[in-house]
C-alpha cells in the first residue's frame, strides 16, 4: 500500500489534536461459521477452494482515534484458519467537524454499489451472496481469452479456468466483495444527497493492492435519500483491467461498470435491490477475433421481514447474465448465465448471536454441472 | 438482582399504620462510567454524525422486598423513551408494572428498537423521526432496549411490581416516599448491576431516613 496517501493525511492533520484530546481505541469482532451440502457446482465459491457456505471467518475491527477527526481503521480477516490479513487498513479525515466530508485512504470500502458495505453476515439476511458480487466468471485479468471458441469451451467453470499459457487459476466475479482495493476516497453528504468518488489501483472485479494493471481505477457513487426509508444510488467506475505483465497489443483494456441500487424500508420489513453492467475490453485475438467488449448483468432483489421479536425471514432472487460474442458457431453469452433463488430463516437468542438456515437453488446454462439445490446454516457472533 | 414479585414469605406481616416514612440521600458514583465506544465499522464511509452522550451514571435504589400494600392496582403511566444522537435518553428508565413506555424517535435516522429480554420481548421495526411506538411493561424485571441498526445504542428499563424505587437526578439525589415501617434491604443499581445493599430499619414513627451510598 503506498504511504503517500497517508502521510499526506497525517500531515493535513498536523495541528488538528483538539480539546478532546487522546487516542481512544475502539474494538469489535466478528465470527461466522457456515456449512451446506457439497456445492457440486462450486456456485457459492469466491475464490479457488473457497465457498462461502463451507467458510470460518474471524474478523477483529479496531478503530484508534489519533487526533480530532482523525481515525485509523483496521478489518484483519482469517479465513478457514488461514494466516490473518488486512482486509480493510486505512486513515478516516475529517477536516471540518461541521460538515460532512470525509476522506479516507488506504485498503478503503469500495464506493461502487452498496452490498460490500453492509455490516458483514450480521446484514445479511442470507447465507450467500449475491451473484454479482461473488459468482467467479471465466475472466481473468492475468490470462486473457486466446480468441471467442476458446472462451466459449470453459463456460461455466470459473472456479479454476485453464491457460495453456498462465496455468488454472479461479477467474474473477463481475465486482467483488471478497476484498478491497487500495487508494483513496472522499464522500460528501449534504441533506439527502450523498456523493462519493474514489482512485484505487484495481478494478470492481479485481480489486489490487499494488498497481499491477498499470493504471488506476475512478468509482464514484452518488445517492439520494428523500426519507430515511428510501435510498435510491447510481455508480459508475472504470479502470485498467488487464495484468501489466501479460504482453498485449497496444491499446485500453478496461472494467467498465455502472450500477443502480435501492432500498425500502418500512416496519420490519426492508427491501434491497441492486443491479450492475459491466464492459470488459479484451484483445481482438483469435479467429473470428473478439468484435467488442465482454458483457455481463447482475439483477438482485432481497427482501427481510422480521415477524417477531428475534425472528426474521428472508428470501433473495438473483440473476447473472452475459453478453454474446461470436466464436465459429455464431453468437453465444461468452460464460453461461445463472440464476439463484434463496430463501432463509434468521433467529438471534441472545443480541450477540445470530443463527440463520437457507436453502438455495442454483441453475446455469452451460457447464458440467447445471444445477444445485444447497441447504446452509451460518452462526454468527459478533461484539 | 431481585427485581421478581415478591414471594409471600417476603411479605411482612405488619399492624396496620398510618404512619410512613421517606428514604433521602445520595448515591455518589465514583466507579468509572465512560460512554459506550462506537463498534468500528470499516465499511463506512463516513465517520457518521455527532452522537449524545447518555448519563449512564444515574442510578435505581429500590426496596429489595416490598412492604405490604405494596401491589396496589398496577400503574397506568407513560413515559418518554427517546432516540436523539443515536443514543436512547435516558439510559435507566424505572417504571411500575403497568406502565407505558412511548419510543419515541427525534432522529432523522431510522432506528429499530427492539429487546430479547424475559420480562418484554418486543421490536417496534423502523419508524422515522416525530414517530412514536410504544410498549406496555406488565411483569417485573429487567429490560435491555437496543437498537438494531446502531450497535451502540442500549438502554435499561427496570419495571418494579411495587413503587418503592427512585432514580437519582443529576446530583445523585434519590427519594422515596411512604414506606411503611419495617425492616428492608436497599439496593442501589448503576450501569448494569447492583452495586450495593444495605438493610434498613424504620421505626413506627413517620420519619425521614436518610442514607448515602458510594458506588465505587
Amino acid at each position: 500500500m503506498r504511504a503517500a496517501p497517508a502521510v499526506a493525511l497525517l500531515v493535513l492533520a498536523a495541528g488538528a489534536w483538539g480539546e478532546d484530546a487522546g487516542p481512544r481505541l475502539a474494538l469489535g469482532g466478528e465470527a461466522s461459521f457456515s456449512y451446506s451440502n457439497e456445492d457440486t457446482g462450486f456456485f457459492n465459491d469466491a475464490a479457488y477452494g473457497h465457498n462461502l457456505l463451507h467458510l470460518a471467518r474471524l474478523d477483529l475491527l479496531a478503530s484508534l482515534r489519533l487526533a480530532t477527526g482523525l481515525t485509523a481503521v483496521a478489518d484483519l480477516r482469517s479465513e478457514n484458519l488461514d494466516a490473518p490479513r488486512a482486509y480493510a487498513l486505512y486513515l478516516r479525515y475529517r477536516p471540518f467537524a461541521a460538515r460532512e466530508l470525509d476522506l479516507q485512504a488506504g485498503r478503503i470500502p469500495p464506493v461502487f454499489g452498496t452490498f460490500p458495505r453492509r455490516r458483514y453476515a450480521q446484514d445479511n439476511p442470507l447465507v450467500s451472496w449475491p451473484l454479482v458480487w461473488q459468482y467467479l466468471t471465466t475472466l481473468r485479468p492475468d490470462a486473457p481469452p486466446r480468441s471467442p471458441d476458446a472462451l466459449l469451451l470453459v463456460r461455466g467453470s470459473g472456479w479454476l479456468v485453464p491457460s495453456a499459457v498462465y496455468g488454472a487459476a479461479a477467474g474473477v466475479p463481475t465486482a467483488s466483495a471478497a476484498r478491497w482495493d487500495t487508494g483513496v476516497e472522499a464522500r460528501y453528504a449534504d441533506g439527502p444527497m450523498e456523493l462519493a468518488v474514489a482512485l484505487t489501483q484495481g478494478t470492481l472485479s479485481d480489486p489490487r493492492l499494488e498497481d499491477t494493471n498499470d493504471g488506476k481505477q475512478a468509482s464514484a457513487r452518488i445517492a439520494w435519500h428523500p426519507t430515511p426509508g428510501v435510498l435510491l444510488g447510481a455508480s459508475a467506475a472504470q479502470g485498467s483491467f488487464l495484468d501489466a505483465s501479460v504482453p498485449l497489443p497496444p491499446g485500453r483494456y478496461d472494467q467498465r461498470a455502472f450500477g443502480l441500487d435501492a432500498e425500502l424500508a418500512w416496519g420490519r420489513v426492508l427491501v434491497r435491490a441492486e443491479a450492475i453492467y459491466s464492459e470488459w475490453d479484451v484483445p481482438p485475438t483469435g479467429r473470428p477475433p473478439f468484435d467488442g467488449p465482454l458483457a455481463a448483468a447482475g439483477f438482485y432483489v432481497e427482501g427481510r421481514w422480521r415477524f417477531a421479536p428475534g425472528w426474521h425471514v428472508a428470501t433473495r432472487w438473483d440473476r447473472l447474465g452475459f453478453g454474446d460474442i461470436r466464436g465459429s458457431r455464431g453468437p453465444e453469452p461468452w460464460e453461461a448465465p445463472v440464476s439463484r433463488i434463496e430463501a432463509g430463516l434468521g433467529f438471534t437468542p441472545r443480541r450477540h448471536i445470530l443463527l440463520k438456515a437457507a436453502y438455495q437453488h442454483n441453475a446455469r446454462d452451460y457447464g458440467f454441472v447445471r444445477g444445485n439445490d444447497l441447504v446452509a446454516a451460518q452462526a454468527v457472533l459478533w461484539f | 438482582m431481585v427485581l421478581r414479585r415478591s414471594s409471600t414469605l417476603a411479605l411482612l406481616a405488619l399492624v396496620p399504620s398510618t404512619s410512613a416514612a421517606t428514604l433521602r440521600g445520595h448515591v455518589d458514583v465514583r466507579l468509572e462510567v465512560r460512554p459506550p465506544l462506537v463498534r468500528p465499522a470499516p465499511q463506512a464511509l463516513s465517520e457518521g454524525p455527532p452522537r449524545e452522550t447518555p448519563d449512564r451514571r444515574r442510578s435505581v435504589v429500590y426496596l429489595e422486598r416490598a412492604p405490604q400494600g405494596a401491589f396496589e392496582e398496577p400503574e397506568r403511566a407513560r413515559v418518554v423513551l427517546d432516540q436523539r444522537g443515536e443514543a436512547f435518553l435516558p439510559y435507566v428508565l424505572a417504571i411500575g408494572v403497568g406502565t407505558t413506555v412511548d419510543f419515541t424517535n427525534s432522529d432523522a435516522t431510522y432506528h429499530n428498537v427492539f429487546s430479547l429480554s424475559k420480562p418484554r420481548r418486543f421490536d417496534l421495526g423502523r419508524y422515522a423521526r416525530g414517530q412514536s411506538k410504544s410498549v406496555r411493561f406488565d411483569r417485573p424485571g429487567v429490560v435491555r432496549v437496543f437498537c438494531d441498526i446502531h450497535s451502540h445504542m442500549s438502554a435499561y428499563v427496570l419495571v418494579f411490581a411495587h413503587r418503592f424505587f427512585s432514580t437519582t437526578d443529576e446530583s445523585g439525589a434519590f427519594r422515596i416516599d411512604a414506606v411503611p415501617p419495617g425492616s428492608y434491604s436497599v439496593a442501589v443499581w448503576t450501569d448494569g448491576q447492583v452495586r450495593a445493599t444495605r438493610g434498613l430499619h424504620v421505626a413506627d414513627e413517620a420519619e425521614t431516613l436518610g442514607e448515602d451510598f458510594v458506588v465505587e
